[in-house]
């Protein structure tokens, strides 16, 4: 048996516009996504995560390339394997005029499941009481919920969700990224592909990071978060001048990327940033180290990317970052 | 299969703008045939006393009696034969005043019954059908339920198939029993008020009402292709009028054939037969005409010629909609 749930070779996918014009949406994608844990599957928008899922989905076909589920390949064998999988594309897709239960209904029907696992999926995702209102009398919160109960319907082996976590609140993100390590706990694979990196980073046990319809890195999130450089967060009175110092003195140094204060500055010893400023009579106010995390390597790796592709450059391939 | 058809069918039933539809499809037929045997009841004795007093009165005015001694004296001049054993009969019923000069009322007659209000209420039947056929399936694509449903059954034919079986067997039931409750019902009505109402004429109306409700089956079905084909309602209701639109246009322009506009053909599948018009040489019209069928203005389509044109259409419009619904990725 396969240790790999999802494993895509070469996957391209191509849209052709209306004027002839034609548009890679994936190029050459080699995905693999081993059995067991939450995978993480990150990119930036338009770089074609959604279209990669709705392919192995049999919703979109592949230009070229081949794709595996449960090492079976598909298309072909789709009709086999997709009871095995769960999946939420997009945003959630139910009749608004119909209750939550009765999309539901109509989808175990469909599968023939018994009503009874409608119930539990419904009691699974909080929606008990709310079942009988009308789809599209939900919150967005609500139908994302719903849509993970339609997943739940399969009893499945391998859950595919793609931003899950959309329109809900902060304690909605945190009752799903639960219910998502809970599942990874017992033995199914979730592929997650979400925007939200924080969450990613406490969820996800490995990741595969895209750009432009290609692979950039993949592998333990462990293993994407070493390497690079290190760094100090360091907030002075006058940041122009300490800017002009540490540079001066061969630092590497950038604003902050999120809104906190400060320079950053790229360097394995804070003693020298903090002697450099001395010597040229700026006293700190704050010096912070800065762990590596996925956003930053994640921001690294498509910023490196989208330079490349506007230089007509190679992409990173493959392993980790 | 079996479960994806009751999947399709509980869909049908909970979905309320394709319930009214289907409603409508067994009201409005029920409003025709009430309007109907309303329209040609027989007249009352009161009124018929009224009338026979009205025909007394009339009758009884000099100028009338002279008319009649005229009729009577020189009969030629009223188209009459003078050596006329029934002159005196022929006179009066020429001259006098007669109960229907002042009383019109429409019979019930089955027979024009099939080819006017029959006809219509097949199109009217049809049309609803077709847009019940397209409601059902263009709300799957407007809400995005479609790639939803392809997540649990991916084989798509199938998907395809189950919505098509749905839509042309519950469309093909309803309309029977329909068309069948009408003419039973018209047939009835017909014989309590003792106007020619045999078997064979029921058989005959009953056979357009089998006919009439494949071609309102066949109508919802090509609704639900189309928009299979479409992916929107609107966008279906929009081809088919844009189609009748130019469709008849280009006829008019081009001066194509009764035979091959949609409605003859239509009705020949229902009728059994549809009468059309051709237009025929300028000699047809002289003095000396030439001879055979060439003037003959008048013309028979038969059934299978009308089945053959309207089946095209269905069997292209399912064909293209089952190879686009396989092939086309699914938003």
């Amino acid at each position: 048996m396969s240790d790999l749930v999802i494993e895509t070779t070469g996957l391209r996918k191509e849209f052709r516009s209306r004027r002839g014009g034609l548009r890679v949406a994936v190029q050459g994608l080699d995905l693999a996504v081993p059995r067991g844990g939450v995978h993480g599957f990150l990119g930036p928008n338009g770089s074609g995560k959604t279209t990669t899922i709705r392919m192995l989905l049999g919703l979109a076909s592949a230009s070229k390339g081949s794709m595996e589920l449960f090492g079976h390949p598909v298309p072909q064998s789709l009709p086999a394997v997709i009871d095995r999988v769960g999946a939420v594309v997009e945003s959630p897709k139910f009749s608004p005029n119909f209750s939550g239960r009765q999309n539901l209904l109509l989808l175990a029907r469909t599968i023939g499941a018994p009503t009874s696992r409608v119930d539990a999926a419904i009691e699974t995702v909080g929606l008990t009481g709310r079942d009988r209102d009308r789809f599209k009398s939900y919150s967005l919160g609500m139908k994302q919920r719903l849509a993970i109960a339609a997943t739940l319907l399969k009893d499945p082996e391998l859950l595919i969700l793609d931003e899950p976590t959309n329109g809900l609140d902060p304690a909605g993100i945190r009752e799903i990224r639960d219910t998502i390590r809970d599942l990874g706990e017992r033995g199914v694979t979730v592929l997650l592909s979400s925007h939200i990196l924080a969450e990613v980073q406490q969820v996800c046990t490995s990741a595969t990071i895209i750009g432009n319809g290609r692979l950039l890195a993949s592998g333990r999130v462990d293993e994407l978060l070493q390497g690079g450089a290190s760094a100090v967060r360091v907030e002075v009175p006058d940041p122009a001048a300490a800017r002009s110092v540490l540079e001066g003195a061969g630092f590497a140094v950038t604003p902050t990327i999120s809104d906190e204060p400060g320079l950053l500055v790229e360097s394995e010893a804070p003693a020298d940033v903090t002697r450099a400023l001395g010597e040229a009579g700026i006293w700190l106010t704050a010096l912070t180290p800065v762990r590596r995390d996925l956003e930053s390597v994640f921001l690294e790796l498509t910023e490196a990317d989208t330079l490349g592709h506007e230089h007509g450059d190679r992409p990173t391939q493959g392993g980790a970052a | 299969m079996r479960r994806l058809l009751l999947v399709e069918l509980t869909r049908m039933r909970w979905r309320r703008a394709v319930l009214l539809l289907l409603l409508a499809v067994v009201v409005l037929p029920v409003v025709f045939g009430v309007a109907r045997a309303w329209n040609t009841q027989p007249p009352s004795d009161a009124e018929l006393a009224r009338v026979d007093q009205q025909v007394a009165e009339e009758t009884a005015r000099p100028y009338v009696q002279k008319e009649l001694d005229r009729c009577l004296a020189k009969p030629q001049r009223f188209g009459l034969q003078a050596d006329d054993p029934d002159l005196q009969a022929q006179c009066e019923s020429f001259v006098l005043p007669q109960r229907e000069w002042f009383l019109y009322f429409e019979t019930l007659d089955l027979v024009q019954e099939r080819d006017e209000t029959g006809l219509a209420v097949v199109a009217l039947v049809s049309v609803l059908l077709l847009l019940a056929g397209t409601t059902l399936v263009g709300h799957d694509w407007s809400s995005g339920s479609m790639s939803n449903q392809l997540l649990f059954e991916t084989r798509r034919t199938r998907v395809w198939t189950a919505k098509a079986l749905v839509v042309f067997t519950v469309s093909l039931v309803l309309s029977l029993v329909v068309f069948s409750g009408y003419w039973l019902a018209l047939w009835a009505v017909a014989r309590s008020r003792d106007l020619p109402a045999t078997t064979e004429i029921l058989v005959d109306c009953l056979q357009d009402g089998l006919r009439g409700a494949l071609v309102a089956a066949g109508a919802a079905l090509g609704g639900y292709a189309l928009t299979m084909l479409f992916r929107s309602t609107v966008a279906t209701l929009g081809v088919l009028f844009a189609i009748a639109v130019a469709g008849g246009a280009l006829i008019a322009v081009l001066g194509i054939d009764e035979q091959f506009q949609p409605q003859t053909n239509i009705a020949a599948v229902v009728l059994d037969g549809a009468d059309y018009y051709v237009s025929v040489p300028d000699e047809c019209f002289t003095n000396r005409p030439p001879q055979g069928a060439v003037c003959d203005q008048e013309k028979v389509l038969p059934a299978r010629n009308g089945a053959l044109y309207v089946g095209s259409f269905l069997v292209l419009a399912s064909a293209a909609s089952v190879v686009s619904f396989r092939r086309r990725d699914v938003p």
